[in-house]
């Protein structure tokens, strides 16, 4: 029971906007274009800190430094690449 | 500062067929899935882990649940987690309500596919966003299936485990930087994240939130009309 209602709050948080919210005016659409990069960053930088205050283990961020030096490149294989290959370093030398 | 979006300079000028920037998102989502069979089913069951992975599809929230159930959490505090979690679908889902031309019931199919990945690539291919979720969601919701299914089977993953946990950020990073229209969208992101940072430093209890807090502060700032 408890697992329907988890994923039915999920499908309803996916839903909500799709189905329910008209197409949004110009200024709005404007708004909603800016926040998909800066959530994503955001996403990316909670997921560096665990908790309670706590930094990942290096190599998890040696991992994100190698997505963030690939990320002009604008590709997600690209920053898997780096990320994986400052993983690797990270693996290597500590 | 302006902000251009314009079909040029924009991000769907440039990138690779659907099939190609799919493929390493299903890869990462089959290691995630196969870290969740193995790290959920000793406290959930392997019924019930993989139901979870069928009906939930959503790594963030089924890995949380699967850490407050080792934590001995009832309940509320895992509705809570649902809630606080998909927070961000709200907002995503608003950010593709303007590139959706779909009927209702495609737009409620669609959601189904609403994950953080699918909204990446829906934000940088040609075409209805519904039409991105309906193509790429099926290749996610497989991927996931057949990784929970595969760490189900095959016991410990703990070098899987390692690597997950730096598969989240670069993704993530990855995603960013998918979106990124310009160099006001790339400080924009960056402010983002300093503040989520600064928030779930000072205050552990509101990280859940601060990604879509933070995001909607930096967004606020205009200057594009």
């Amino acid at each position: 029971m408890l697992l329907l209602a988890v994923a039915g709050i999920t499908y309803a948080s996916r839903a909500v906007s799709l189905v329910f919210m008209p197409s949004p005016p110009p200024r709005l659409e404007r708004f909603l274009n800016r926040i998909p990069a800066p959530l994503f960053a955001s996403l990316a930088a909670i997921s560096l800190i665990e908790e309670p205050r706590h930094l990942a283990p290096p190599e998890v961020l040696l991992a994100a430094a190698g997505a963030l030096i690939m990320s002009p490149r604008r590709s997600l294989l690209a920053a898997l690449v780096g990320g994986l290959a400052g993983y690797a370093l990270g693996e290597i030398l500590l | 500062m302006r902000e251009n979006g314009g079909a040029a300079s924009g991000p769907r000028a440039s990138h690779p067929s659907l099939a190609v920037a799919l493929a390493p998102i299903a890869a990462a989502i089959f290691i995630f899935g196969a870290v969740y069979g193995t790290v959920s089913a000793p406290e959930m069951g392997a019924p019930m882990t993989f139901l979870a992975s069928a009906l939930v599809f959503s790594g963030a929230l089924q890995f949380t649940i699967a850490g407050l159930l080792l934590a001995g959490a009832g309940p509320a505090a895992l509705l809570a987690a649902a809630v606080t979690l998909n927070v961000r679908h709200v907002l995503l889902g608003a950010v593709l309500r303007p590139r959706i031309k779909a009927p209702a019931p495609a737009r409620a199919g669609a959601a189904w596919f609403l994950l953080d990945e699918t909204v990446g690539l829906a934000l940088t291919h040609e075409g209805d966003a519904a039409r991105t979720l309906w193509r790429a969601g099926p290749v996610c919701y497989v991927a996931w299936l057949a990784g929970t299914a595969a760490g189900l089977a095959g016991g410990s993953v703990d070098v899987l485990q390692s690597a997950a946990v730096a598969v989240f950020p670069v993704l993530f990073i990855g995603l960013a930087a998918l979106s990124c229209r310009n160099r006001s969208g790339a400080v924009r992101a960056v402010a983002a994240a300093a503040v989520t940072a600064a928030v779930a430093l000072a205050w552990p209890d509101a990280r859940a939130l601060a990604p879509v807090f933070a995001a909607i502060a930096v967004a606020l700032p205009g200057g594009d009309s």
